[in-house]
């Protein structure tokens, strides 16, 4: 059973005359614990179908199902709760607090939360990235690699049910992309959730389940 | 969190908490300055609030207070002294000096309104004299010592201590028989217990004197210096308002430099904040982040602003009064708890816009990828 559906979405973009249609209708869905890649030539719709996938944005048209419950008429606040409850982001440039620790920037998303403690788990996620012993360097003492290992560790913490993925492995060198691919495909089989990235770098397709292609606004698979 | 991030940018952070400093230092030194010389204007006028001063009025048919008069006020004021003078004005010369105008006042009663020095200071005067003290040091004059007034000698018997810090005038102090060759005094001062006693009284010999039936005459002229005393708080609370208003305005400026600094450090982070609510922190939490920032920057600045107006208000108190332990009192102190609650209110205020704003960012649009 899909964990999350995307039915005859449309995304219009009006900047001032001019109307950008950058989805045209795109059906899709993924399965808790697969793996899918989205690619594309730069400027297909890719980021945009994230958004709407990820809860950033509603679409124009056609309906977002998240676990079966139809979101698409969700406010910005009910939009909220579902990504902090259900969503995890890994973004191109990592999106670390400068200012906070490794494990800081792990617990960041349950850091305004007193109900949990999630310091241990925090704890737990680096050192299976293997950053066990990066706990208290900030950002700017750690690698691309390393930052975004931070990120997919963060991505975890509220034990989300899908991954969104936004060229991860873009600002980093093919062996580093690499390894952190491996990563994060053993870490969402671990915690069996599905996972969605974007890529338009082929290597990433060999770490995937399966591939679809966008090609402007429209989905081939 | 908001701590962190009030340090991350540790010069715009140190300017925004100076710009606060500078506001509440002007606000609160204001302030205490206008205490100061409320407390010092307290101190010297505080023995003239309870004194009404009585002399002819206008329609009087004799030139001055006459003896029935005097009699009559007597009757009416029964807490408080009432003292008739007679004035008059001479020079005085000696080896030494001249003086040559002396206010020559003549009366009876010298206890309530004269502070003499002398060894056995005397309550009532029926003969000799008084001198104030610079008169007498100017003209080398002491205790003892003969003044002519009118063809007459009279010895020394007290020196008039000048209370006023405004320069002591030249005063003789003889006894009424010395200006027998007049019926009528010139003023009729009463003493009262206080200041509100003081107003009654006045109030009472108005009536008394002043009206007949219907129609309102100014057979005696009543001046009580609680009447002075009330202009001079006016006074007061206008030049404490004025003083607050221009603190008032180096806080609003202190406020803008805050909104400057809130608003600049928001736009900065405007993708780190795109961050946080992509990962599912809520606008309320992301507002409530923002004001604790602008509320650390109000509280940090407006500490240290106290405190350095506590040493400012300590300097002005010690220039007008005298003693610089006087700003620790209420009445002065509270304009440093008032400061620091207006640097922070005036924070969190201006917080408040650029927290409003980095919270209803949409997401997508600040992450900008
Ligand atoms: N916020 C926006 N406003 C206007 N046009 C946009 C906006 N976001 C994306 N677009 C347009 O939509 C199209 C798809 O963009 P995007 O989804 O970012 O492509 P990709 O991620 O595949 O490079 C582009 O033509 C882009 O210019
Ligand atoms: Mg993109």
């Amino acid at each position: 059973m899909s964990i999350i559906e995307l039915e005859g979405v449309v995304k219009r973009y009006e900047t001032g005359a001019e109307t950008v249609e950058a989805l045209k209708g795109v059906d899709f869905s993924a399965a808790r614990g697969e793996m899918v890649t989205v690619v594309g030539p730069s400027g297909s719709g890719k980021s945009t179908m994230l958004n709407m996938i990820g809860l950033l944005d509603s679409p124009t048209a056609g309906s977002v199902i998240l676990d079966g419950q139809d979101v698409t008429g969700f406010s910005e606040d009910e939009r909220t709760e579902e990504r902090r409850a259900e969503l995890g982001f890994v973004f191109q440039s990592f999106h670390l607090l400068p200012m906070l620790t490794a494990v800081e920037n792990v617990e960041l998303p349950s850091m305004w939360d007193t109900s949990v403690d999630r310091h241990d788990r925090a704890v737990d996620l680096l050192e299976r990235v293997g950053l066990g012993d990066r706990l208290t360097h900030t950002p700017g003492e750690l690698s691309g690699g390393q930052q975004q290992r931070v990120a997919i560790a963060r991505s975890l913490i509220n034990e989300p049910e899908i991954l969104l993925a936004d060229e991860p492995t873009g600002n980093l060198d093919q062996e580093t992309g690499g390894t952190i691919l491996t990563e994060m495909q053993r870490l969402t089989e671990e915690e069996n959730i599905a996972v969605v990235a974007i890529t338009h770098d082929t290597q990433l397709e060999e770490f995937s389940d399966r591939a679809v292609n966008l090609v402007d606004g429209v989905l081939h698979t | 969190m908001a701590w962190r991030n009030l340090g991350r940018n540790r010069v715009r952070t140190a300017l925004a908490a100076l710009g606060i400093v500078i506001g509440v230092i002007s606000i609160a030194s204001m302030g205490m300055a206008s205490a100061a010389i409320n407390q010092q204007a307290s101190a010297q006028l505080g023995d003239l609030g309870n004194k009404v001063s009585v002399s002819a009025g206008e329609d009087a048919e004799e030139n001055g207070v006459t003896q029935t008069q005097v009699e009559r006020i007597d009757d009416l004021v029964s807490a408080g002294t009432v003292v008739e003078q007679k004035s008059d004005t001479t020079s005085l010369s000696s080896r030494a000096d001249t003086v040559d105008v002396v206010t020559v006042t003549a009366v009876t009663e010298v206890a309530e309104p004269y502070n003499i020095t002398s060894a056995n200071p005397p309550e009532t005067l029926h003969s000799g004299a008084l001198l104030t003290n610079q008169t007498a040091e100017t003209l080398g004059l002491g205790v003892g010592d003969p003044v002519k007034y009118d063809g007459s000698l009279y010895r020394i018997r007290g020196i008039i201590t000048t209370t006023s810090r405004f320069g002591g005038f030249a005063e003789l102090v003889v006894p009424l028989s010395a200006m027998a060759d007049r019926d009528e005094y010139d003023t009729v001062d009463i003493y009262a217990d206080s200041g509100s006693d003081a107003a009654r009284i006045a109030d009472r010999l108005d009536s008394e004197f002043n009206s007949y039936g219907r129609t309102e005459e100014k057979i005696l002229e009543i001046r009580s210096t609680s009447d002075a005393r009330e202009g001079v708080n006016k006074f007061m609370r206008t030049l404490k308002l004025g003083l607050l208003g221009i603190g008032s305005i180096s806080l609003l400026v202190a406020s803008v430099a805050i909104l400057n600094v809130m608003l600049m450090s928001t736009i900065e982070r405007r993708g780190e904040i795109g961050v946080l609510r992509a990962v599912g922190i809520r606008r309320g939490e992301v507002l409530r982040m923002i004001l604790t920032e602008a509320m650390f920057l109000g509280a940090v600045g407006g500490l240290v602003g106290s405190l350095a107006s506590l040493g400012v208000g300590a300097f002005i108190f010690d220039k007008i009064t005298q003693n610089a332990m006087d700003v620790l009192v209420w009445p002065s102190s509270k304009y440093l708890v008032y400061g620091f609650l207006f640097a922070v209110f005036a924070s969190l205020l201006s917080g408040l816009y650029p927290a409003w704003k980095a919270a209803n960012d949409p997401p997508v649009e600040a992450l900008g990828e």
